[in-house]
């Protein structure tokens, strides 16, 4: 069984986030990056775990420059067998798509994994794009995955107020939400080996980015908190009515 | 994870600036290692203590340690941690791969080490005792001892312990009596005594204790020079796997009002059976074994209390951007208007300053004093000597700083909570609980300070502390090329000639045998040296902000830069001065007024 587990480099969960450029770009001084949690907790983990139980090989693979190396070394830190990156810096989603999708139709994978978003654009377009550019059914945000021994996947995935279960047959996308899998960190024999293991570098196939971000702008910011004294609901109803509008 | 406990900027910062650590690659024992590397290994760590440590820092201090008739219960998610840590390779990575280790770089497990100490200090000290015995025996140890008892202690199944103190022996190793009779060809002995404040002594999460201890073979000289090193398992293991009761005793466990989460354990052995223990080394030569153990242990208490003291940074801080009360002076009257948040009163400031001045000064040194470990590891045989040097005068200073320094610093970030740091809502009753202990932890600050004064600045005659004078000329030659920097460069200029003029004006009594007079203010010079230490630390932390900035590295952001030169500039007005007053009173024309017949003063 061949797992593909796609992988994106996002800023640290505590970066504060500020525009550079005229807000055309994240300023990325004092940023940290690490591996976007979903991919990396929820879509790597469980790969591993059903590479562990049916046999197989998983592999890493990341649109980016030479910078998301280390990203990559720590999915082969936590157990990946090897990686991909496509040299590129990509600007859109449907261009990191068709990268994606070329890389998984040459190495014919029974599963590619995604994380459901990356925490920082939240887009959630990657893997559908993928699926319909490889034609494979594709379940998003997925909460828990099995295989029967006729390797039939059961998948659970999280809707509005409640959850959905599919059964489907290899090949196919997949997007994983929390609860698919638990944190695995990596130890300390796993991160020296992770070097050894094969990183392949490809370039690019020809794709133009067809969206460009013009201006990036934070969200207004929060205002004080205003304490209302317990016995004045009137006060609270009026303020959630007027200043809040949420009544 | 709830909050912040420790900044990982400034540890990689430090790591990869400061003190870097790059050059250590260029040396065979530490090839295989890359910056790469080290960012992964940071970055585990931080998730193991995210994961493991941090989230039962509060409810191992809750759940507390209970002892019932000979048996130990501490809180149930100790398991867990120890598990993780051991699986995560952080028991024994520092250690030679034929004996289970990874040779990893003590910058790098030390500063694991620190993170994992500012999470959850009392978790921390079960791992880092197995760390530190487990590593005394594949030092001194025979091979038999090694593959008997080493894998199941990285592992994280046998707790390892260092038994030293007895009831009449504490600060004074020499007045031990736990015995040691011969009973065999095989280094065997039967070991008679009782050891008391022994850490993680019994617990209900290992399988078997491996207790480092110190006893006296029969018939061995008086003082330390008589002291043996021995392992005394717990339960003695036999080939197949089965453990076998070796009578080591659980007498009690102290109830302490820190740590309240570890283990301190008063252990009997041999009282109504042998107790069987195996020789380490050579016999007499325990004590300058136990040694390495020992200094490895007070580095890692001062990383402990500078640890705590980072937890508790980050919860006062967190608490003066969060709440408001009262209002600028200015304001004072205009009742109309909103308080103000509590981190805009110049006083809540200072005390903030003062912690994170405190804190990362003392990080900085502990990475200082694992580099040079790391040297002496690694470095040519002709350059190790003065790394030693310069690391054993360090050493006691990194012990006593934190611990003493941190305590004042913890102090504050109560204050900034007020009323609320007092109950037990808020963490910060716990870290001023917890970190007490580290002034008293392996050798107490007056030890320390008679080792310091008594012992580092005279050793070689003089050559550490000329190593020392000369590392701080470096830096403060370098800090003079910046404007900016140049007030406090000549202002620790000053200060290292205070320290030296102290060493001046006391050696004589040191040179007429006047012991007594020549120490008897040790403990103040201690704070003297300290201060100018950590001066030192901040000079360097503060002149790299200062390259980083002018280079455009924007490896961190400018107000990360800023805050280094800016907390440095606290540092130099607020504690640094501190030294001119000590050096007023060490040097003063009169004897110290401690000694001679004052005590009937003492009503």
């Amino acid at each position: 069984m061949k797992l593909l587990v796609c992988v994106s480099k996002t800023p640290e969960t505590t970066t504060k986030i500020a525009f550079a450029d005229n807000d055309t770009r994240l300023d990325t001084a004092g940023v940290q990056y690490i591996m976007n949690p979903y991919d990396e907790w929820y879509a790597l983990v469980r790969a591993l775990e059903l590479k562990e139980k049916f046999g197989g090989s998983v592999t890493v693979l990341n649109v980016g420059p030479a910078e998301n190396d280390t990203v990559i070394r720590k999915g082969l830190a936590i157990g990946a067998d090897d990686a991909i990156r496509i040299n590129a810096n990509p600007k859109s989603s449907l261009f990191v798509a068709k990268q994606i999708a070329n890389q998984a139709k040459e190495g014919g994978y029974d599963m590619v994994f995604f994380g459901k978003e990356t925490i920082d654009y939240n887009g959630s377009e990657v893997p559908g794009m993928v699926a319909e550019l490889l034609d494979m059914p594709f379940i998003s945000f997925a909460s828990h995955l099995d295989l029967d021994d006729d390797q039939v996947a059961t998948v659970v995935r999280d809707i509005e107020g409640g959850t959905e279960t599919a059964t489907l047959g290899m090949p196919f996308v997949i997007s994983a939400a929390k609860g698919l899998a638990e944190q695995r960190i990596p130890n300390m024999r796993g991160i020296m080996m992770a070097k050894r293991k094969p990183l392949q570098v490809v370039e690019p196939i020809e794709a133009a980015d067809v969206a460009v971000a013009v201006k990036y702008e934070l969200p207004p910011e929060k205002g004080a908190v205003k304490l209302i004294d317990p016995e004045n609901m009137d006060e609270l109803v009026r303020l959630l009515h007027e200043e809040a509008k949420v009544i | 994870m709830s909050r912040q406990y420790i900044c990982m900027d400034t540890i990689r910062f430090l790591m990869g600036k400061v003190h870097p650590i790059a050059p250590l690659f260029t040396y065979d024992r530490y090839a295989d290692f890359s910056e790469d590397e080290v960012d992964l290994l940071l970055g585990a760590a931080k998730d193991l203590a995210d994961q493991h440590y941090f989230p039962h820092f509060k409810s191992m201090d809750e759940h507390g340690v209970v002892y019932d008739n000979g048996e130990v219960t501490t809180p149930p998610e100790l398991g867990d941690i120890i598990r993780a840590t051991a699986e995560g390779g952080w028991i024994g990575g520092t250690d030679k791969p034929e004996n289970g280790g990874m040779n990893l770089p003590e910058m790098i497990f030390g500063t694991a080490q620190l993170i994992f100490q500012a999470a959850n200090n009392s978790a921390q000290g079960y791992v880092g005792l197995t760390t530190g015995s487990a590593r005394l025996i594949t030092s001194f140890g025979s091979q038999e001892l090694i593959d008997t008892y080493v894998p199941k202690m990285y592992a994280g199944q046998w707790q390892g312990t260092m038994a030293l103190t007895e009831p009449q022996a504490g600060s004074s190793l020499s007045d031990i009596v736990t015995s040691a009779t011969p009973v065999g060809q095989d280094g065997s002995y039967h070991i008679k005594g009782q050891k008391i404040f022994i850490s993680a002594g019994q617990h209900q999460h290992s399988e078997n204790f491996v207790h480092l201890t110190l006893a006296r073979i029969d018939g061995a000289p008086a003082g330390t020079k008589g002291i043996s090193l021995f392992v005394v398992p717990k339960f003695l293991p036999s080939p197949d796997g089965s453990l076998t009761y070796n009578h080591v005793f659980c007498a009690g466990d102290y109830q302490k009002m820190g740590q309240r989460g570890y283990a301190t354990t008063h252990l009997v052995f041999g009282e109504d059976q042998p107790t069987v223990g195996f020789l380490v080394g050579e016999p007499n030569k325990g004590l300058r074994y136990m040694f390495q153990m020992m200094n490895e242990a007070r580095i890692a208490v001062g990383q402990t209390a500078a640890g705590v003291a980072s937890g508790a940074y980050y919860a006062s801080l967190q608490y003066a951007k969060e709440r408001p009360q009262g209002r600028a002076l200015e304001q004072k009257k205009n009742l109309g208007s909103e308080q103000t948040l509590i981190i805009n009163h110049p006083d809540v400031r200072r005390m903030l300053f003062t912690q994170k001045a405190v804190v990362e000064g003392s990080f900085s040194l502990a990475m200082e004093c694992l580099k040079l470990s790391d040297l002496i590891h690694a470095a040519p045989e002709s350059e190790k000597e003065d790394h030693f040097l310069l690391l054993d005068l360090l050493t006691p200073i990194m012990k006593t700083y934190p611990a003493e320094m941190g305590q004042k610093s913890v102090s504050m970030g109560l204050q900034v909570l007020g009323g609320y740091g007092f109950t037990m809502d808020f963490d910060l009753q716990q870290y001023y609980r917890d970190i007490r202990i580290m002034a008293i932890y392996e050798g107490t600050t007056g030890i320390q300070s008679l080792d310091l004064l008594g012992r580092k600045m005279t050793i070689k005659n003089g050559k550490a502390a000329q190593l020392l004078m000369a590392a701080v000329q470096r830096t403060i030659h370098e800090a003079s090329t910046y404007d900016e920097l140049k007030p406090q460069a000549q202002q620790l200029g000053k200060a290292l000639e205070r320290m030296g003029g102290v060493v001046q004006h006391l050696m004589p009594y040191a040179m007429r045998g006047e012991l007594t007079t020549f120490l008897a203010d040790a403990t103040l010079f201690m704070e003297m040296a300290g201060h100018v230490v950590i001066g030192w630390q901040w000079l360097k932390m503060a002149l790299q902000a200062k390259q980083d900035q002018l280079s455009g590295n924007d490896q961190f952001a400018d107000a990360f830069y800023e805050s280094k030169v800016q907390t440095m500039q606290f540092f130099f007005r607020y504690e640094l001065p501190k030294t001119v007053g000590l050096h007023r009173t060490l040097t003063a024309d009169s004897l110290p007024l401690t000694i001679g017949q004052v005590e009937s003063a003492l009503i």
